[in-house]
C-alpha cells in the first residue's frame, strides 16, 4: 500500500474475438476468429493498450507485423465490458512513439541590451523510450524556428544502450532583435521566436538515425512564451498530427470508413481500476458480506442480493468467492444458497444445470482453488494429444474416406482412456475445499430427493465433470493448460474427448445408455462397462467423502479400496497376547472391515464415523516400518502395510474419508501405548490427550494470494456503479412494506422477507457511499498534490486534467 | 459468404439450437431426428445431426447443432454462432432464469448478422425462432404465453410453444418454421438471387462461346 493511503492497480482483461481486413483479399483467411482470452495486471501509469496483429508466414516461420489497435487509457473505461470493432492501423515510427522527456525552457532578456534575447533550453533526462530492434542509443536534437523561416539546430551527445538517458546539457539560442536601423532596411518585419522543437532520435550507425519521438512548443507571442518557460516533463509525441480514436467505434461500417486503417479487430475489453483504501474503510462492508451464510432467509443476504441485482454476475462471483474463501465462509455460503435453490427445483434431473448464482460461484471457486489440481491431472494427457495430433474424427459425414474411421476410433479410445484414468485416479489430490463443497451439496441433494438414487452422483458430476474437466479439455487454452495455437483437427479431437468424458462422468446417473449421435454409439459401448462405472463411482465418492454416510440403507456401499494388511490384535481380549496377523481389509463408503481372506465372512467392522483419525506410527513402537494407526473412540487399530506406496494410499484415502468427521481428533500419540506407557511422550495415562498435532489436510494454500481489500474495493465499485438498481429494489420494497402487496411485484429477484432485505440493502448502500466518499477525498488530495508537468503527470496528455475534472463533475448524490 | 450451402441441387440449412442448461434443447432435437423422448438427462457439449427433409415441397438438408447451455462453455459459443444460418433460442417455461437469458443469446446471434447486414445494408429481422419448451408442465409453468410473445415481439422474432415429451407438440413445426424463416429472409433471398443471376450469366456466356466455336 502506498504512503498516501491508496494503492492503485489496474487489470485489463480482454477477449480477442474477431478481426477482419476490411475487404482486402489475398489473405488465406480474411475473417479469422480467435475467441481467446487474456488477463493481466498492468502498471498504474500507462498511456495506451495496444494489440498488435501479426501475419505468420508458415514456411518461413517469420511473423510480419500487420498493424495494431491502440486504445488510450482514458478511453478504456468507455469500452469496458462491451464488444467493439476497433480500426487496425499500420505500424510506423510515429505509431510507436512512447516515453517522456524532462527539460527546462528559460527566456533571458538582457536588461542592458534590449536587442538580444536569449533562450536557454536545458535537457535533463528522458525515460521509457521506444526500443528499435531491442536497441536504443538516443540523442536529442533541439531546433528553434524563427518567424522569418530561419532555424537553428543543436544536438546532444549520444547516450549508448539506454532508454532512460540522462543528458544534463544546456543550449543557448540568441535572437537578434533587429532594432538597428541599418538592418531595418533589409527586413520588413521583426523577427520573433516561432517554435521550439525537441526531437529524439536513435542513432543506428554513423549518420543513420531513427525518429523516436518529439515535442513541439510554440513560442509565438509573449503569452505562449510565459507558458513555455517552465521546468517540466513532456510526453513525446509522433510527428504528424496525432491520430486519436474519436468516438467509440461500435459498428463495423464506421470503423471501415476510418481513413488509413487496414482492417478492423473486434475486441472485448474488461478494464478494472482498483483504488484500494486502508482495510479499516472496508470493515463494515466486509462484515456484511461475511455474515451472509447465516442470514435467514438467504434471499435477504447481501451475497444473494448482489448476485441478483448486479447484472454482471461473473464479476460479482469473482470477488465474493475470494472474500468468502479467505474467511472460510464459502462452504457455508454455498450450502445456504444451495438449500434455497434446491427447494425451488421441481425436477431432480435438472438440478444445478442452469446458470444460477450457485453454479457461477462454484465455477469460479473451482477454477480458483482447483487450477493446480486441474493442471496436474490433465496436463500430461493434453500435451500428448497436442503433440501427437492423431486424427480422431469418427463422424462418417465429416470424413472423406470411410476406411479411416476404424483407426480414428482406435486413436480416440486411447486418448479418452488416458484422460479418464488421469481423472479418476486424481481423487486424493482434489483440493479439500472442493471436497467439502461436494460433500455438502450431496448431503443437501439427498435430503431433498431421498427417493432419487442417482442424485448423489449427478449433483457432483454436474460440477466436476460438466463444469470443470469437460470445459478444460474443450478449451485448454482458457485454463492455461497450453499456450499453443490449436488447429481445427485437434480442436475437433478435443471436442470428441470432452463429450465422451462428460458422458462418462454422467454414466453413474444415467438409467439407460444415451444414444444421441449414432456414430458415438460405438464409443460409448466401449466405455459403458462395469470397470468404468465403478471407477467414476469411486472417484465421486472419494471427492465427496463423508464419515457420516448419507445414503439410505437400500443403497449398496461403494468399495473404495481393498487389500492385505498386517494387523495387530485389538484390545478386545485383554488376556490374549497381542500378535500381528494378516487380514484382508476392505474400505467402503460406509466402513472399514476385515476378514481372514478375500471373500470370507467379515470379522470386524469399523464405521467411518468411528475413525477419529489415521496417522503414522513411529518405527520405535513396534520396530516395524509402514505402520499406521486407526484411532477409534475406545481403541486403536494398528496395521502394517506391505510397502510405503500401499501405506501412503491407505493413509491418504482414510484421511480423506474421515476429514469431514466432526469428532476428528486434533492430537494423537505418534508412539504406541505399550506396557502402561506411551512411548512417544512417556505419559502413563492411557487415555490422555495426544502429544502430537494431527497432520493437516492441505487447506489454505490458495489463501495467500487473496487480497481481500482489493476484492472488497472491486465489489464496492460494482455496487456503486449499479446503485440505481439497488435504489429501485429499495423503492419497490418500501411500496410493498406499506401496502403489504403480494410479492410478485418485485422485478427480477425473488424476495421473501421484505423487511430484512430492506435492512441489508440500506446498510449496503450506506457502506458503499461511505467508501466512495473516502475514496473521492483521497483521490482529490492526490489530484491536488499532483503538479502538471511533474514526472507523474507530464505535459502533453490530458489525463491529469481529466482526473481532476472527473472528480469535480461527479458529486455524491447522497440521500438518507 | 457461405450462408446457405448448396450440395448439388439440395440446399443445406445449418441450424443452431441455443439456450440455458436443462431447458430441453437436446430433447427437442432428438425428438425431431429420432422421434423419441430422452428421459435421462445427459448434458450436451456439442452434438450435430444431419437429415434430409421435405419442407414446403422442397427437399433440403437439415444440419442441426445442439449446444451446451452452461455458461462455462460460452467461450465456444461464438465459434458455432458464426456457422449457423438459423437459430432456435430455447427456454423452459418452468425456469425463469432461462427466460431472462434469452436476450443474451439473441444479442450474440445479432452480432453474427451484423456483418452480413452491412453487406446488404438491411435492417430487418434475423432468422431466429424463440422456442418456449416444456409447455406440457402446466402446473409448474412460470412464463406465460403472453410474456413469451411479448419478448418475441420486442426482439422481432417468431414465437412457438413446444413440448418434446410424448406426445410431442410443435417439434416438427419448429424446425420447419425456422427453415421457412431462412428461406424468406431477405439476406438469404438476396444471395439466392445473386447465385441465380450468376448462373444465368454463365449459361449466356456458354451459349455465346458455343456460337463462336460453331
Amino acid at each position: 500500500m502506498c504512503e498516501n493511503g491508496i494503492s492503485d492497480t489496474s487489470a485489463a482483461y480482454f477477449v480477442i474475438h474477431d478481426w477482419r481486413f476490411g475487404f482486402s483479399s489475398g489473405y488465406k483467411n480474411s475473417l479469422p476468429f480467435f475467441g481467446e482470452e487474456f488477463q493481466f495486471e498492468v502498471p498504474r501509469k500507462f498511456r495506451y493498450l495496444s494489440v498488435y496483429v501479426y501475419d505468420r508466414d508458415r514456411p518461413n516461420k517469420h511473423d510480419r507485423m500487420l498493424g495494431k489497435v491502440a486504445i488510450k487509457r482514458e478511453d478504456l473505461q468507455a469500452f469496458h465490458n462491451k464488444d467493439h470493432w476497433f480500426p487496425i492501423r499500420p505500424i510506423t515510427l510515429d505509431s510507436e512513439v512512447q516515453g517522456k522527456i524532462h527539460l527546462n525552457v528559460n527566456f533571458e532578456r538582457n536588461r542592458n541590451d534590449e536587442c538580444i534575447e536569449r533562450l536557454r533550453v536545458e535537457i535533463f533526462e528522458a525515460c521509457d523510450l521506444t526500443m528499435v530492434n531491442g536497441n536504443c542509443d538516443p540523442f536529442v536534437e533541439i531546433c528553434v524556428k524563427f518567424t522569418n523561416g530561419k532555424q537553428e539546430t543543436h544536438r546532444t551527445k549520444v547516450k549508448k544502450k539506454t532508454n532512460c538517458p540522462i543528458y544534463n546539457e544546456e543550449f543557448i539560442f540568441l535572437l537578434q532583435k533587429e532594432n538597428d536601423k541599418n538592418f531595418r532596411i533589409n527586413s520588413i518585419e521583426d523577427v520573433e521566436w516561432s517554435e521550439l522543437i525537441v526531437t529524439m532520435f536513435h542513432e543506428v550507425s554513423g549518420n543513420n538515425t531513427i525518429f523516436i519521438g518529439e515535442i513541439k512548443i510554440s513560442l509565438l507571442g509573449p503569452q505562449q512564451q510565459i507558458h513555455a518557460a517552465t521546468n517540466a516533463w513532456y510526453y513525446l509525441q509522433p510527428r504528424k498530427k496525432r491520430v486519436t480514436l474519436r468516438a467509440p467505434v461500435s459498428t463495423l461500417s464506421s470503423a471501415v470508413v476510418d481513413e488509413n486503417c487496414i482492417g478492423t479487430l473486434r475486441l472485448k475489453i474488461q478494464y478494472f481500476v482498483d483504488h484500494i483504501l486502508p482495510s479499516s474503510n472496508y470493515a463494515k462492508f466486509k462484515e456484511l458480506v461475511l455474515i451472509s451464510p447465516n442470514v435467514q432467509p438467504v434471499t435477504s443476504s447481501v451475497v444473494y442480493l448482489l448476485g441478483e441485482i448486479i447484472p454482471c454476475k461473473a464479476d460479482v462471483a469473482h470477488c465474493l468467492v475470494r472474500i468468502l474463501l479467505q474467511h472460510n465462509q464459502f462452504v457455508p455460503m454455498i450450502r445456504s444458497l444451495a438449500v434455497w435453490e434446491i427447494s425451488k427445483v421441481t425436477d431432480a434431473n435438472t438440478i444445478f444445470r442452469g446458470n444460477t448464482l450457485v453454479s457461477k460461484l462454484m465455477d469460479d471457486a473451482m477454477r480458483f482453488v482447483g487450477l493446480t489440481y486441474l493442471h496436474e491431472t490433465l496436463r500430461p494427457s493434453i500435451e500428448r494429444i497436442l503433440t501427437e495430433r492423431k486424427p480422431c474424427e469418427i463422424d462418417p459425414s465429416r470424413v472423406k474416406d470411410k476406411a479411416v474411421i476404424h483407426q480414428n476410433l482406435y486413436n480416440l479410445k486411447i486418448y479418452v482412456e488416458d484422460i479418464f484414468k488421469a481423472i479418476t485416479s486424481s481423487a486424493l489430490q482434489c483440493p479439500s475445499v472442493m471436497c467439502q463443497l461436494f460433500h455438502d451439496l450431496k448431503e443437501i441433494a439427498v435430503l431433498f430427493f431421498p427417493d432419487n438414487k442417482e442424485i448423489r452422483y449427478s449433483v457432483i458430476s454436474g460440477f466436476i465433470f460438466l463444469r470443470f474437466f469437460a470445459p478444460a479439455i474443450l478449451g485448454p487454452k482458457l485454463f492455461g493448460l497450453t499456450t499453443e495455437q490449436i488447429d481445427t483437427q485437434t480442436n475437433r479431437t478435443l471436442t470428441l474427448i470432452s463429450k465422451t468424458i462428460q458422458s462418462l462422468g454422467n454414466v453413474v446417473c444415467a438409467k439407460t445408455v444415451s444414444c444421441k449421435e449414432e456414430y458415438m454409439a460405438s464409443m460409448y459401448q466401449t466405455f459403458y462397462n462395469d470397470t468404468h462405472v465403478t471407477a467414476v463411482r469411486q472417484f465421486l465418492e472419494i471427492i465427496s467423502a463423508s464419515s457420516v454416510p448419507v445414503h439410505s440403507a437400500s443403497d449398496k456401499p461403494v468399495l473404495l479400496k481393498e487389500g492385505i494388511l498386517m494387523k495387530r490384535s485389538q484390545n478386545r481380549n485383554r488376556f490374549r497376547k497381542k500378535q500381528f496377523k494378516q487380514r484382508y481389509f476392505k474400505l467402503t463408503t460406509e466402513n472399514l472391515s476385515y476378514s481372514k481372506y478375500k471373500g470370507k465372512e467379515i470379522l470386524c467392522q469399523i464405521p467411518l464415523s468411528d475413525i477419529l483419525t489415521i496417522e503414522r506410527v513411529n518405527y520405535e513402537s513396534f520396530k516395524k516400518n509402514n505402520m499406521l494407526q486407526i484411532i477409534q473412540p475406545n481403541r486403536i487399530l494398528y496395521v502394517q502395510a506391505s510397502n510405503c506406496v500401499e501405506e501412503k494410499e491407505w493413509s491418504d484415502l482414510l484421511t480423506k474419508m474421515c476429514s469431514s468427521n466432526d469428532k476428528r481428533l486434533a492430537e494423537y500419540h505418534s508412539g504406541a501405548y505399550i506396557r502402561g506407557i506411551w512411548l512417544c511422550c512417556k505419559s502413563r495415562i492411557e487415555n490422555c490427550i495426544g502429544c502430537t498435532k494431527v497432520t493437516k489436510t492441505t487447506v489454505g494454500v490458495y489463501t495467500n494470494n487473496i487480497d481481500t481489500d482489493r476484492e472488497l474495493s472491486r465489489l464496492h465499485t460494482l455496487t456503486f456503479s449499479h446503485m440505481d438498481r439497488i435504489e429501485n429494489v429499495l423503492r419497490v420494497c418500501k411500496c410493498q412494506a406499506a401496502y403489504n402487496n403480494d410479492r410478485h411485484l418485485l422485478p427480477t429477484s425473488v424476495i421473501e422477507d421484505v423487511q430484512s432485505v430492506m435492512i441489508t440493502l440500506t446498510s449496503l448502500r450506506n457502506y458503499s457511499y461511505n467508501i466512495e466518499q473516502e475514496q473521492r477525498s483521497v483521490l482529490r488530495t492526490i489530484a491536488r498534490e499532483t503538479k502538471y508537468g511533474s514526472k507523474h503527470a507530464p505535459i502533453g496528455d490530458d489525463n491529469y486534467l481529466l482526473m481532476a475534472g472527473r472528480l469535480e463533475s461527479v458529486t455524491l448524490r447522497k440521500q438518507f | 459468404m457461405s450462408l446457405v450451402g448448396n450440395e448439388g441441387d439440395i440446399t443445406r440449412y445449418r441450424l443452431v439450437v441455443v439456450g440455458d442448461g436443462g431447458v430441453g434443447k437436446s430433447a427437442i432435437t432428438i425428438q425431431y431426428f429420432q422421434k423419441l423422448f430422452v428421459t435421462n438427462y445427459d448434458p450436451t457439449i456439442e452434438d450435430s445431426y444431419i437429415q434430409h427433409a421435405v419442407i414446403d415441397n422442397e427437399l433440403c438438408i437439415l444440419d442441426v447443432l445442439d449446444t451446451a447451455g452452461q455458461e462455462e462453455y460460452s467461450a465456444m459459443r461464438e465459434q458455432y454462432m458464426r456457422s449457423g444460418d438459423g437459430f432456435l433460442i430455447v427456454y423452459s417455461v418452468t425456469d425463469t432464469q432461462s427466460f431472462t437469458h434469452v436476450v443474451d443469446f439473441y444479442n450474440q446471434v445479432l452480432r453474427k448478422f451484423q456483418k452480413t447486414l452491412l453487406l446488404f445494408s438491411l435492417r430487418e429481422s434475423f432468422p431466429v425462432l424463440l422456442v418456449a419448451n416444456k409447455v406440457d408442465l402446466l402446473h409448474s409453468r412460470k412464463i406465460s404465453e403472453e410474456k413469451g410473445k411479448e419478448t418475441a415481439n420486442t426482439l422481432g422474432v417468431e414465437y412457438i410453444e413446444t413440448s418434446a415429451k410424448e406426445p410431442p407438440l410443435n417439434i416438427d413445426a419448429a424446425f420447419h418454421k425456422i427453415v421457412q424463416i431462412i428461406r424468406n429472409h431477405p439476406v438469404t433471398r438476396g444471395i439466392q438471387q445473386r447465385q441465380r443471376q450468376q448462373q444465368r450469366q454463365r449459361k449466356k456466356l456458354r451459349k455465346m462461346l458455343h456460337c463462336i466455336i460453331s
